[in-house]
């Protein structure tokens, strides 16, 4: 399966992303959307999420993390959203990081209610089993693995 | 599927194959795989077994790694992963030998019914299962936990839900543990979890977690099946479930927490997914309390799901469950930690027994069953997939002195949610299912096909294997005829 900013990674009971960006931030930002693309589907007219903004936030968070490294940071960002979805019932879609470095990360994230939404599939969790989060040359790699 | 596994395994017997402990420096004692050649070749075909090895590194890890015939790749450890660590010997427990989902189990009711009496209503049933149960992701329960009751539920668990009229005294003798393990700390509990727990009490979850209607369509052991009360053609309910969101919460708070204590205690494991802790530290103290609210959490859940499934029998067939017969069997846990004790090298030891998709399979005699199941041994459920069998086996001495009283837990993926996806047809397998005279109700066509029965291994071949290596016996194989899926 294919999408424009991320490739799914095959596994035997769970799921997996891999994401390209030119920036770290821009990383953080493909790798959320796409874990929200894994776990909803709109439930009318458009499918998914497109990495494009549109004008229908409904619900802001402020999220400020740290962490001990950029790995477990990237592992942090994405629970932290996780769990944002499953307690407040909705749905991140626009994320704007302000600040990020290896250990921090400040960030402001539009969400929509999740009753425009069908839920497709239950990531309990955001592992850290083969956890990438590195530059290749002047590109920025992250790759993780769901626990489904 | 991913890359085949080339590491080394030599074999013990037909079932048996050794990782040896040589194969990777770091390895305290050897792997066991419990497998013939034919599972073999789908084990080679994922990591599961390079995770074996990885076990084998945990501070005060006794006998062997072991993985049972249904393992595949998990967090961590592997999904069927069975690791027994020495509490006074520095033995550490790891939630990744618990996993995401705590105290995912599974128990079985019987009722008096035979597959005559209920097929012209099977179709009805699983309708009324459906709009009963609570199901599919987020899903909320109709079940109310105040605050206070919530801490309160941790502490009693399926005592719990019998005390708000779900249920029975006799239900609680029939469920592992008594349906609440002791130890449970709800101060050791986040306020997150508790966020993300607190509107699921009674609810199903997704994926492969169901609720089945069955009908036992063949018995091994004619002794074990009287004792059990149980014949042929006789309808069975099976229901499959865990601790939902609250238990992923804890388990990923902990496993990220423990990750500073690898260095904290000196321990050295090569995946920090197998991130622990010795279980006399203050750390391990504190999980344990949390993951034992997890498990009380889903023995609750199971307990209020089987009380929905009797008011659904009650509906459609308009008589009491109790005339109906509907009364448990058993309750397991497969994944859960518990402290028991062995005798190792003649020595009387306490030890933190993780069974990871694994399954507690006692002996008769074993003090820890009650009276009603002395003479036969532990009742074992485990589940097939949708479109094949189902089992019911009984625990051994054999497994008490070879597998720290563990055997397999179900059927075991073997291929990908994506893979499935892709070479699946809804349309087909629904048709396929009806053929068969199985109904099926989902939240969603993706959670079929993901959980078609090609993605798994036969649960028949899964069976035969513990079986033969006298960890557990078969006692009689259920097909099922209604299945509603989160």
């Amino acid at each position: 399966m294919r999408k424009e900013y991320y490739e799914i990674i095959e596994h035997t009971a769970d799921i997996g992303i891999r994401v390209k960006a030119d920036d770290l931030a821009g990383l953080f930002s493909k790798a959320a959307a796409a874990m929200f693309d894994i776990i909803v589907e709109k439930k009318e007219g458009n499918k998914g999420i497109p990495f494009l903004k549109e004008k229908r936030g409904d619900s802001q968070f402020k999220i400020k993390l740290t962490a001990d490294n950029l790995e477990e940071l990237f592992v942090t960002w994405l629970s932290e959203l996780l769990y944002l979805f499953s307690v407040r019932e909705v749905v991140p879609w626009d994320f704007k990081i302000n600040n990020l470095d290896e250990t921090n990360l400040a960030a402001v994230v539009l969400a929509e209610s999740i009753a425009h939404y069908r839920v497709k599939t239950e990531i309990k969790a955001v592992t850290y089993h083969e956890l990438e989060v590195k530059k290749v040359d002047s590109e920025w790699q992250g790759k993780v693995i769901f626990d489904v | 599927m991913s890359d085949i596994w080339q590491g080394q395994l030599e074999k013990i017997d037909d079932l048996r194959w050794r990782i040896p402990k040589s194969y990777k420096p770091g390895m305290r004692v050897d792997g066991i795989i419990y497998a013939d050649e034919k599972l073999l070749k789908d084990i080679r075909h994922d990591k599961a077994a390079e995770q074996v090895a990885n076990v084998a590194f945990l501070p005060g890890i006794v006998r062997a790694s072991m993985a049972m015939p249904d393992i595949h790749w998990g967090f961590g450890f592997p999904i069927g992963g069975v690791a027994a660590t020495d509490i006074e010997e520095g033995g550490v427990i790891a939630p990744g030998g618990i996993g995401y989902d705590i105290n995912c189990g599974i128990r079985l009711m019987r009722t008096n019914f035979q597959y005559e009496d209920i097929k012209d209503r099977t179709k009805d049933l699983v309708n009324t299962l459906f709009s009963y149960v609570p199901s599919g992701v987020g899903s909320k329960g109709d079940i109310k936990v105040s605050a206070k009751e919530e801490r309160r539920l941790l502490v009693e668990g399926a005592k719990w839900a019998v005390k708000q009229g779900f249920g029975t005294e006799e239900d609680l003798e029939c469920t592992e543990e008594n349906g609440a393990i002791e130890g449970a700390d709800p101060d050791a509990v986040s306020d997150r979890a508790y966020e993300r727990g607190k509107a699921q009490s009674g609810t199903l979850g997704s994926g492969n977690h169901f609720v089945e209607v069955q009908v036992i369509d063949q018995l091994y052991d004619a002794d074990l099946c009287d004792a059990f009360g149980l014949d042929l053609g006789q309808v069975m309910v099976m229901i499959h479930s865990g601790s939902r969101g609250f238990g992923y919460q804890i388990c990923d708070e902990y496993a990220r927490g423990m990750i500073r204590c690898l260095q904290k205690y000196n321990i050295n494991v090569p995946d920090r997914q197998l991130a622990c802790a010795p279980v006399n530290s203050p750390e391990a103290k504190q999980y344990l309390g949390a993951m034992r609210c997890a498990a009380n959490y889903a023995w609750a859940n199971r307990q209020c799901l089987m009380h929905l499934t009797r008011e659904s029998f009650e509906k459609v067939f308009s008589m009491s469950w109790q005339k109906m017969g509907m009364s448990l069997i058993y309750d397991v846990a497969h994944n859960i930690a518990k402290i028991e004790k062995y005798t190792i090298d003649g020595k009387e030891k306490k030890l933190c027994v993780h069974r990871k998709g694994a399954t507690r399979a006692f002996g008769p005699g074993n003090p820890a069953l009650p009276e009603r199941y002395q003479k036969t041994g532990q009742p074992v459920i485990i589940p097939g997939d949708m479109g094949r069998n189902s089992y019911l086996l009984a625990g051994t001495k054999k497994a008490e002195e070879e597998t720290f009283g563990s055997t397999c837990h179900g059927a075991g993926r073997v291929k990908s949610r994506s893979a499935a996806t892709r070479s699946v047809d809804y349309g087909e397998l629904m048709k396929q299912l009806e053929s068969k005279g199985i109904f099926v109700r989902a939240s969603g066509k993706g959670t079929i096909v993901e959980e078609a029965p090609e993605a798994y291994k036969d649960v028949n071949d899964v069976v035969k294997v513990v079986h033969d290596a006298g960890i557990s016996k078969r006692v009689c194989r259920m097909r099922p005829v209604g299945v509603i899926k989160g």
